[in-house]
């Protein structure tokens, strides 16, 4: 796998159709189909192709996963009918969703209405261009990449509102104000945990920090920022057991209440986008990425695509963490919630960047050796 | 801010109407409305035979059917003058304390899920699953079990049935820790549950509310105790009481009432492997005889003079006290059927019990007072 | 004799948090293999893998398949044991069972049998208790989705096919009372028509002759047939045609003195 990464595969592609199309037209469009630009470009575009199907097919089968392990953990057997042990019954629901109609109430404003899930779900997909899932993944190094992929994650409580609001229904207005809420509140213990991450690798640069975890991976000596950080995603996911904006019991659905067909299709696919990139981020900050500890043996490690196995693996594991704590958790209350997150969280998220500070001015830890030079 | 929680909402486990008038989050004013279900259920009983009156009871409270059939029969006994067998005596008694068990199991997994919590809800189904399946082995059915008959109940218990039974007690009673497990000893459960819905003793009889809500207001009041009917004088329980008055408190009653079902199941259970006998009064009146309901020609029997009488019971069902009264004028058909359900009492008293509280506090309240529509409305 | 104290708050907020993972953990472990469900379209309750069994998967300690012998399923009728009596009819209280005429038979006195409205019908079983043959009776089966509404009355030739299948039924049969009522006569009544003798399903009904007494100076006989019904008690099913189809309200229940 090393030189050939996702961007120069299918600029190769690009290049190859274009020729081949280019082949059998006259000359002056040929010319034009061949030159550098276009090659770019379609590139471009084919790399987003590929990007926008793997994570997307990944989001689903992240969906089935959590369908299949949420019911074994409450004895049953979750989606079984379609296709192999149920793996194509997403696509099924969301075929089911998609071929219904989409209507609006009547007074909801049109414009928020239907802008609102549409904004929600492209910027979430965005993200997707964003992280590093392998070395040669991502189609540059973007020294600022985990700062961007915060700013647009923080983008869905604005989003979120004003679908919320638009619709015209107080359910909806309550779940969207204390979606909003929720989100800005944990939005600051989340950005403090990242700062310890940052203290120790010294880059805001997802690949550098994957990088600065060959030696050792950085929940452990950052466990503080990765209890933070977790329950801070938590949050941002709006799952169990702060999935109180769209809180059924009292809520009826929360802020997504009006919304049916692809629109509600929209957002539950977001959510789960959303929860994807949280569990990638956990993985990227805290587990090591695609790395993988000196003592695995290099065979598990060497082949074709290891790096980008061991991070789905890791990825899977994170999400159904999150997965055994909505099944054994229940609900918090928003005034509950607000508390721990205003009082607790940034408390211990400041902690945790003293604790980084430390661990950076002793450089080493026992067992685990040395902290490699900061910016190093 | 008016809310309508209802008719059609996740809260409201049936078909009625929350309207709640908040401030921010905060609860000012609630006003239920009942009767989205009401489906004349005393007034057909005025036209049917005393015992396909059964088929009605059944209906009324769908999660505790053999309780309400319990309820109008010994009230349709009194007001016919018949003495059940004591066999029968015990099997209705075990089959009010199994019913217990599904039904308070059925109230755990929608109180679970109204915090928020879908895990225990599958494990109660399941384990309400098993208790199920003991009332289809000898009733024949898992809901509407038409059971009971006037001076007796339908069949004797099928072979076998006391040991599997047993054999489900057990498996019930070693679940009942994991429920704890996952709510008592949850941390969040606390934060959510403690100090809620809190309605003090005066309150309760004020409202005349009954059942374990009364009971975790730390009033020993107990029909079962107080005035035993069936064989609940020769069997040994405890009355669950707990002080607190709030949802947690409500919680901590309806386990203990659970436990002490178990108990009471297995003192039935000796009794009916060493007492075979009976389980119909064999001295009936011809179209009460289980099997014979047609009558011929109309008002014979007032013809032949058949005593008149009033049949009064009061019984703890699952959710509370349930009173019945049956006028009986000699005629094939009850004069007036009258019910009491405790669930309208207590859902009338949301009024004390609801303000002052938050939003999200509303389904883990209105979640611990274990609302039945279907006996509400009748 | 108090419920258990009110356990206290955790103190250890980490302790509360860990003790519900456990336990949802735990059930993970047991349900990895086989969760307890029971995959109703191809698995059923009912299947001999489940007689009998104890412990067939985490959360079914019993054999649940032995809780299926008395289930109030559809009926399976016996056109052959029919009398005809209508006691199921009279016995149904949401009226869902109509007595019909089962086609190929005598057009001059058609057999009459139930057909059940299952639209309507509650699975009470107070139908199969009712009847006196034990040829209507209620079986496991209970699968009757239909798209028809049309679909959802079984005829008697229907119900027959039910009880050709030779489902398990319901083995419960009651014991009819000690002190039934019997059928008595209001003999200065009764006119001899033979209506009670001949609609009689069970033909316990036999008309005897009475003597015809001479008539004293003045007297004018009534005008009838000078005969009179006796009913055979032990035939009897007690289903009441013979009362219902009296012209002179003759018939009527009793007690024998």
């Amino acid at each position: 796998m090393t030189g050939a990464t996702l961007y120069s595969v299918s600029a190769a592609l690009s290049a190859l159709l274009l020729g081949a199309v280019a082949s059998i037209l006259p000359a002056p469009v040929s010319g034009w189909l061949t030159s550098a630009d276009v090659v770019t470009g379609l590139a471009v575009l084919i790399f987003s192709a590929i990007l926008l199907v793997a994570s997307m097919i990944n989001t689903i089968m992240l969906i089935w996963f959590e369908r299949k392990m949420l019911g074994r953990f409450m004895d049953r057997r979750g989606a079984m009918h379609v296709g192999y042990a149920g793996l194509l019954q997403n696509f099924a629901d969301g075929l089911k969703l998609f071929r219904k109609n989409t209507f609006r109430p009547q007074e909801a404003d049109s414009l928020g209405f239907y802008a609102g899930p549409t904004a929600y779900m492209v910027t979430s997909m965005i993200l997707f261009g964003v992280l590093p899932i392998s070395t040669g993944w991502s189609s540059g190094a973007l020294p600022l990449s985990l700062l961007l992929a915060l700013a647009i994650f923080s983008f869905a409580p604005l989003f979120i509102f004003v679908s919320a609001w638009s619709s015209n229904n107080k359910y909806s207005l309550i779940g969207g104000m204390r979606s909003a809420a929720q989100m800005i509140a944990y939005e600051v213990p989340i950005l403090l945990a990242v700062v310890a991450v940052v203290i120790v690798s010294g880059s805001f640069d997802l690949n550098v920090i994957v990088n600065e975890q060959q030696n050792y991976w950085f929940w452990f000596p950052l466990l503080l920022a990765l209890i933070v950080f977790v329950a801070g995603m938590l949050a941002e996911m709006e799952r169990i057991p702060f999935d109180l904006p769209e809180a059924e019991a009292e809520l009826v659905e929360g802020w997504n209440t009006e919304y049916g067909g692809m629109l509600f299709a929209f957002f539950m696919l977001a959510d789960y986008v959303r929860a994807l990139i949280g569990s990638i981020l956990v993985v990227l900050l805290f587990l090591g990425g695609w790395t993988m500890p000196s003592w695995v043996p290099a065979a598990a490690t060497s082949f074709p695509l290891a790096g980008i196995f061991w991070f789905m693996i890791k990825t899977y594991a994170v999400f159904g963490l999150f997965v055994w704590i909505r099944a054994s958790l229940p609900r918090v209350r928003t005034d509950q919630l607000l508390r721990v997150g205003w009082n607790r969280m940034i408390p211990l998220a400041l902690l945790s960047i003293v604790l980084a500070a430390v661990l950076v001015t002793v450089r080493c830890l026992p067992f685990l050796g040395c902290v490699p030079p900061v910016g190093g | 801010m008016w809310i309508n929680m209802g008719p059609q909402h996740p809260m409201t486990h049936g078909l009625w109407n929350l309207r709640v008038r908040i401030e921010g989050e905060i609860i000012e004013e609630v006003d239920p409305e009942m009767g989205y279900l009401h489906r004349g259920i005393e007034k057909i009983s005025e036209d049917r035979h005393y015992n396909e009156v059964i088929t009605l009871m059944d209906r009324t409270c769908y999660v505790a059917g053999l309780a309400w059939e319990h309820l109008y029969i010994i009230a349709a006994e009194q007001a016919l003058h018949l003495e059940p067998p004591e066999r029968a005596q015990y099997i209705r008694t075990l089959s009010d304390e199994l019913q217990r068990i599904a039904s308070h199991l059925m109230w755990y997994a929608a109180f679970v899920q109204d915090i928020g919590l879908m895990t225990p809800f599958l494990y109660a189904m399941r384990d309400r699953d098993l208790v199920l399946d003991l009332f289809q082995s000898y009733t024949g059915a898992r809901m509407t079990y038409e059971y009971n008959r006037v001076g007796g109940v339908r069949n004797d218990l099928p072979t076998g049935f006391t040991d599997r039974t047993r054999k489900v007690m057990d498996w019930i009673y070693a679940r009942f820790v994991d429920y704890d497990h996952l709510c008592l000893d949850s941390d969040i459960f606390h934060r959510r549950c403690d100090g809620i819905g809190v309605l003090s003793a005066r309150d309760c009889v004020d409202w005349g509310v009954t059942g374990p809500m009364l009971r975790s207001a730390g009033v020993r009041r107990d029909l079962r105790k107080d005035r035993p009917y069936a064989a609940y004088d020769r069997v040994e329980f405890d009355v669950a009481v707990a002080d607190g008055a709030d949802v947690t408190a409500r919680y901590l009653v309806r386990m203990e009432e659970m436990r002490q079902a178990v108990r009471i199941v297995r003192q039935t259970l000796d009794w009916l492997d060493k007492n075979p006998g009976p389980v119909l009064a064999d001295r009936l009146p011809r179209w009460l005889g289980a099997p014979y309901a047609p009558v011929g020609r109309e008002g014979y029997l007032l013809k032949r003079n058949f005593p008149t009488g009033r049949g009064f019971s009061s019984v703890e069902e699952p959710h509370g006290e349930a009173q019945a009264y049956v006028v009986n004028t000699g005629g094939e058909h009850p004069y007036r059927v009258k019910f009491r359900s405790p669930v309208f009492a207590n859902i009338a008293a949301a009024q004390k019990y609801l303000p002052g509280y938050r939003v999200a506090d509303i389904p883990p309240i209105m979640g611990s007072v274990d609302i039945c529509v279907g006996e509400v409305d009748r | 004799m108090a419920a258990s104290a009110p356990k206290e708050n955790p103190t250890n907020p980490l302790s509360g948090v860990v003790r519900p993972l456990a336990t949802a953990a735990r059930q993970f472990t047991k349900s990895l293999i086989r969760p307890s469900t029971i995959v109703y379209p191809y698995e059923r309750l009912e299947d001999p893998k489940f007689r009998g069994k104890v412990a067939v998967a985490s959360g079914r300690p019993i054999g649940v398949g032995d809780v299926w012998d008395n289930y109030r399923g559809v009926h399976a009728l016996n056109i052959a044991t029919c009398i005809s009596c209508n006691l199921c009819a009279f016995s149904c209280p949401d009226i869902c069972i109509e007595m019909v005429s089962v086609a190929g038979d005598d057009p001059k006195h058609p057999k009459k049998c139930p057909q059940i409205d299952y639209g309507k019908c509650s699975y009470c079983g107070f139908c199969s208790d009712a009847c006196p043959e034990g040829c209507l009776t209620m079986t496991t089966r209970y699968e009757l989705a239909v798209t028809k509404r049309a679909e959802m009355v079984y005829s008697p030739e229907r119900l027959h096919e039910v009880f050709q299948r030779k489902l398990p039924m319901n083995p419960i049969r009651l014991e009819r009372p000690a002190n039934e009522d019997a059928i008595l006569l209001d003999a200065p009544l009764c006119i001899g028509c033979n209506a009670c003798a001949r609609d009689c399903p069970t033909k316990c009904i036999t008309m005897l002759d009475v003597p015809k007494p001479t008539a004293r100076p003045g007297e004018k006989l009534p005008r009838r047939i000078w005969k009179e019904p006796v009913v055979n008690d032990s035939d009897c099913v007690r289903c009441g045609t013979c009362i219902s189809v009296c012209p002179k309200e003759c018939l009527f229940w009793g007690t024998h003195k």
